[in-house]
């Protein structure tokens, strides 16, 4: 009983640790705007691939 | 890093030509951890969209498909300096539109040819102008009505200040006149470069508001017609719809458009289906004109962008087809009597009661929280936001099935916009002085599209009555899709320059005033 207990509370401690984890890092992202940041420098490079395809460009 | 309304200078969030802010805001632990969730759920409908191969093909071939990585930027904007009950209306409409923008989109890849390729999917689809009521299609529950032109131009300039500029470039490069508006210029632009899904049974094309959109809708029909063989429909509803004897043309005109429907996608129109979207049509009304009358009294709740993007959504593109945004009148209306009762307010300081008019800027579509914040104006309610509230039948009779077309009619005339725009000098000058009055405001902040050729013509009408009747009246020009030609600065610097100099205030968050975001999303 006290092994399944201890594996029970190591596995909810681990969980926390993984949310804890998972709450540092996008609290980080959102408070700081990283995502926006990473986005805004992907976006010129998106640009120049569109310009790259070929268009049937006609009216 | 504040929890107090108003406490922040909103302004210091903005880095001088940047593209993006340099932080999020702090709001206090309670509405921080509120918006970090919401934001949570944003980053999860963007990441269960990209799941899909087909969107990720789709992402990498259509140009606008960029703006989308300004998504989680487009809500903080509109939820700068909220909090409480504020905020929480602000993301429950927020957050639904960019659901339901993310289901058009993947709907719009299942059946383009160059994509998803659903052929079978797209026999079902019907595809609708941007600017146009979806009322024809309440009735159609097993058709998907989809607008391409809502995620291609309309809602990307929501997103990106600059979304539209390739576009409307290219329809001038093409020879198209460049002093039409530029939304359906964009429009018509996305179609001649190429950059628009193809797919669906029909389309069904409306005079929406102007000769702009009329050419950009021919544009785009020869391609669709000529080209990609989809028939066209063009519903063609009467410009002067407050006149009885036009009322029974616009029905016949629905008669036509169902007609047409059924003849291209093989189904059959579904009373039992239109009455059940009628009856929510109705109830968001309801809700509507509850908050309006709040916004009648010193605590407005739901007013600005809350109210304005809202109610272009629900009552044009959605038009109580989805039952999600009956949950989120409802939810929204609770939170607004629960803040009017505690006598809340969205910021620290009221100075003004504004009624905003004319048709407004979508490359700063945030502007009215801007002047609620820089300035203390109340943006009570705006032009696009008066629409109809006629009751519409919702009980199956053959008698109200008459009156159902009629219903239909009318919701199609009196389309967002061109409820207003058109139909005579009463629904554009002399209701706006009624509100201003019903809604005791001492300011009217008058939009100046300037390639709208329906209010220019008004001008020095609008400055008369003004003038008789006391009325602050603000001139606000702008070109709608294209920043180039007045920036967002150059909208700000017009109200500047009129509180600056003829009210002879300063402003309440003196950051806010000038702002270097030329180069922003």
């Amino acid at each position: 009983m006290n092994q399944v207990m201890k594996f029970i509370l190591k596995l909810l401690f681990r969980l926390l640790l993984i949310l804890l984890g998972f709450f540092v890092v996008t609290f980080t992202v959102y408070l700081f705007n990283l995502d926006m940041k990473l986005t805004a420098a992907i976006e010129p490079w998106l640009l120049k691939h569109y310009d790259r395809i070929e268009r049937d460009a006609h009216l | 890093m504040a929890k107090e309304i108003g406490k922040d200078r909103l302004g210091d969030f903005y880095k001088d030509g940047g593209k993006v802010r340099k932080r999020r805001e702090w709001r206090g632990v309670e509405d921080t951890l509120y918006d970090y969730s919401r934001w949570l759920v944003i980053m999860a409908t963007l990441g269960k969209f990209m799941m899909k191969p087909r969107n990720v093909k789709a992402f990498f071939r259509y140009r606008w498909m960029a703006n989308y990585l300004a998504v989680p930027m487009m809500v903080d904007r509109h939820t700068q300096g909220l909090r409480g009950e504020y905020l929480r209306i602000c993301h429950t409409e927020q957050d639904l539109v960019i659901d339901d923008v993310a289901k058009l989109l993947d709907n719009l890849f299942r059946g383009d040819r160059r994509t998803g390729n659903d052929t079978e999917f797209s026999k079902k689809v019907v595809l609708v102008d941007e600017n146009e009521m979806t009322a024809v299609m309440m009735g159609f529950p097993t058709l998907k009505c989809l607008s391409r032109e809502t995620p291609s131009t309309y809602v990307s300039v929501l997103l990106n200040q600059h979304a539209a500029e390739h576009y409307i470039d290219v329809a001038q490069e093409f020879g198209l006149a460049g002093d039409v508006c530029p939304m359906p210029e964009a429009e018509a632009g996305v179609s001649i470069d190429d950059d628009a899904p193809i797919l669906g049974a029909c389309a069904i094309q409306c005079n929406t508001t102007c000769d702009g959109s009329l050419l950009g809708n021919g544009v785009i029909s020869r391609r669709l017609e000529g080209e990609d063989g989809i028939p066209v429909f063009q519903l063609a509803a009467p410009l002067r719809h407050r006149e009885d004897d036009v009322q029974e043309y616009a029905a016949q005109e629905i008669r036509n458009a169902i007609a047409f429907i059924e003849k291209h996608t093989g189904e059959k129109w579904d009373w039992k289906e239109y009455f059940e979207c009628a009856k929510r049509v109705n109830y968001a009304t309801k809700c509507r004109q509850e908050w309006l009358e709040m916004n009648r009294t010193p605590y407005p709740q739901v007013f600005g962008s809350n109210l304005a993007l809202y109610t272009e959504t629900n009552y044009m593109a959605i038009c109580g087809r989805l039952a999600a945004f009956e949950k989120a009148d409802r939810k929204i209306t609770r939170l607004a009597h629960q803040a009017y009762e505690k006598k809340k307010r969205a910021a620290k300081e009221y100075r003004h009661r504004a009624i905003i008019w004319g048709v407004q800027s979508h490359y700063y579509m945030d502007f009215l929280v801007w002047l609620l914040n820089c300035w203390g104006i109340v943006p009570l309610t705006d032009m696009l936001s008066m629409v109809s509230t006629r009751e519409l039948a919702e009980t199956d009779t053959p008698e109200n099935r008459e009156t159902a077309i009629y219903d239909m009619a009318w919701l199609t005339e009196n389309m967002i916009m061109r409820n207003r725009t058109h139909g005579g000098y009463k629904v554009l000058l002399d209701e706006l002085w009624e509100f201003t009055q019903q809604f005791n405001a001492d300011m009217v902040i008058l939009w100046e599209h300037m390639s709208c050729k329906a209010l220019t013509g008004m001008h020095g009408m609008f400055e008369d009555r003004a003038r008789e009747l006391g009325i602050h009246l603000v001139w606000v020009s702008h070109d709608l899709f294209d920043p180039r030609i007045i920036s967002r600065q150059g909208v700000r610097d017009q109200i500047n320059n009129y509180m600056r100099t003829v009210m002879r205030e300063e402003p309440i968050d003196p950051s806010l005033e000038v702002l270097h975001d030329e180069e922003s999303w």
